[in-house]
């Protein structure tokens, strides 16, 4: 008898922790809903990508040397360097280069080891197309310079999280100034010329 | 006690001084109440669908539906639309009787059992003497429909999603029929009038669920997972089964089965509300208020107020509650076959046992506050 009483309080005890459990989760769940939400409503609003964003690969035809240094660095030889070897002037003389941004992977190896930086990434990252081959950007889609976040009129320019105040998660209804959390570039270098 | 607006009395008498017979008139003001209720029914699940968006957006710090209509209230109607005109698809080695039957079974018992919802002394279609008895009953046909095109699907997780949803109707039908029985015998009564009578008078304190808390609880339970609803949604675990007994429906057929379980939610809100909120009961006694105020219960103006403070209530109750089952799905993870057996089993059944002995017992011993 003893022991079924045990049984019955043992039970009791679990469901009452149980019930208390779910009433935590409940209160937790309940909590969220006055929060404000995080998501970006994107095509009206849209997130500035950070400086150091690997979007779209702009390209520059006069500063190539087609060396082919990206097509090594790159890790599925993906840039194709059209050139022909000019006799008169003894240079490689670029005909034609291209990239198919429907394989890229952005990793950005070629911009590092392109020795006349003529390769750069930018911020665009709206790659969508009806036809893949679309994608096949060619020197002159790539000399392309995409069209700023911050410039267009249509778009709510939000900040990232890392570009926010300090304690701010929420990029709505920021004073126009705010200034991001910790020291800014600038702010780095001066110290470390102090020290 | 004040009989308050009696539509149905006041509809015959008008058209007995136009000169029709009194059969006639009546037969006239059948249709009526079905329509608006059906109706109302209807509206109700897309309040709900649109509900359950914005909320379930709400706990996940989205916005939810924003752009179609103000707030996103036309999303539902999207909905009902997409699923009205798409392709009615019967697929090749089904039974297609058995197919198109399944959730025709479905959802006519979860409109059906509106017959005894009331939202007021007389605004319900029909005050039957076995009452809440009829929706225990309506209630088991479901599975039977679920089971029908699970099986008529030919199609493994069909049969399973069926088999699931028919073991987990009859396993949680039980301990929902004994919280009934206990509401049943402290009222006297079946009819679900009664029951919402014997709460009224004395405001929030004299509601049901100070009386049955646990049958209170024990009933919410078993009726979210009557309704398949997230914690106890088995049936149609898309991890596990694809879609359940739906995976082989699509446009309308579908739509029936989407409809019938929104209007399944609704309905147990709605009985949660009856059984054990009080019903169209205002938290304070309309009596002692109208008493304060020095009111005649039987002025035109007051009776219309409190018929439409009582639809307030049922509705508000209702949805509160409803309100409360979507955060539920957000917060309570999905349980295994096993551990949804267990519970129903193992735990509800004895203690909804336990709530009724005790429910007796109580209402030998205090007849004044149990109903004698």
């Amino acid at each position: 008898m003893l022991k079924f009483l045990k049984h019955v309080g043992d039970y009791t005890k679990e469901a009452v922790h149980a019930a208390k459990y779910i009433g935590q989760g409940l209160s937790v769940t309940f909590d969220h809903m006055q929060r404000r939400p995080v998501t970006v409503q994107y095509p009206y609003e849209k997130l500035i990508p950070s400086e150091r964003y690997r979007g779209r690969i702009h390209f520059e035809f006069d500063k190539c040397i087609s060396c082919e240094v990206c097509v090594r660095v790159c890790p599925i030889n993906l840039p194709v360097v059209d050139w022909e070897f000019n006799k008169e002037s003894k240079k490689k003389q670029l005909k034609h280069y291209s990239i198919d941004f429907g394989v890229c992977i952005f990793c950005a190896n070629c911009i590092e080891y392109c020795p006349t930086n003529c390769l750069s990434a930018t911020e665009e990252y709206e790659l969508a197309a009806y036809d893949r081959h679309e994608l096949n950007y060619d020197s002159v889609a790539m000399g392309r310079l995409p069209y700023k976040v911050t410039d267009d009129p249509m778009v709510q320019p939000m900040r990232e999280f890392a570009y926010l105040p300090k304690g701010v998660s929420d990029p709505h209804d920021l004073p126009e100034h705010a200034r991001r959390a910790g020291l800014r570039p600038e702010e780095i270098l001066e110290n470390a010329h102090k020290n | 006690m004040n009989p308050g607006i009696d539509l149905q009395a006041s509809f015959i008498e008008f058209f007995r001084g136009v000169g029709l017979p009194g059969d006639i008139a009546k037969v006239l003001w059948l249709p009526l109440p079905m329509l608006v209720v059906l109706v109302g029914a209807t509206i109700g699940v897309l309040v709900t669908t649109w509900l359950e968006r914005k909320i379930s957006a709400a706990a996940q710090q989205r916005i939810g539906p924003e752009y179609m209509g103000p707030f996103g209230v036309l999303v539902p109607v999207a909905d009902g639309l997409k699923l009205l005109f798409k392709e009615d698809i019967v697929p090749a080695k089904s039974d297609p009787l058995l197919f198109t039957l399944g959730p025709v079974l479905v959802v006519v018992p979860v409109f059906l059992s509106f017959l005894i919802v009331p939202f007021g002394q007389n605004l319900l279609i029909a005050d039957l003497g076995v009452g809440i008895f009829l929706w225990i009953a309506l209630s088991s046909i479901a599975p039977i429909g679920l089971l029908m095109a699970g099986y008529a699907s030919n199609n493994k997780y069909s049969l399973l999603g069926g088999l699931r949803a028919a073991a987990q109707s009859i396993s949680y039908e039980i301990p929902l029929a004994l919280c009934v029985l206990a509401i049943a015998m402290m009222s006297n009564s079946l009819s679900t009038l009664d029951i919402v009578e014997q709460q009224s008078g004395y405001g929030v304190l004299g509601w049901n669920v100070w009386r049955q808390p646990v049958g209170f609880i024990i009933f919410w339970i078993a009726a979210l997972a009557e309704c398949e609803r997230l914690p106890f949604d088995l049936p149609e675990a898309e991890e596990e089964l694809v879609a359940g007994y739906q995976t082989e429906y699509s446009g309308m057929k579908f739509g029936l089965f989407y409809l019938g379980s929104y209007v399944n939610l609704v309905l147990s809100a709605l009985f949660v509300a009856i059984l054990y909120l009080g019903g169209w009961e205002f938290p304070v006694s309309i009596d002692f208020l109208t008493g304060l105020l020095g009111v005649s219960e039987t002025t035109p103006w007051l009776q219309v107020i409190t018929a439409s403070i009582g639809i307030t209530m049922v509705i508000l109750k209702a949805y509160f509650l409803v309100f409360l089952a979507v955060l539920m799905r957000w917060t309570v993870p999905r349980v295994r076959i096993d551990q949804l057996l267990d519970l129903g089993w193992k735990f509800l059944l004895p203690v909804s046992l336990v709530n009724l002995l005790l429910t007796a017992a109580l209402k030998l011993a205090f007849p004044i506050w149990f109903g004698g």
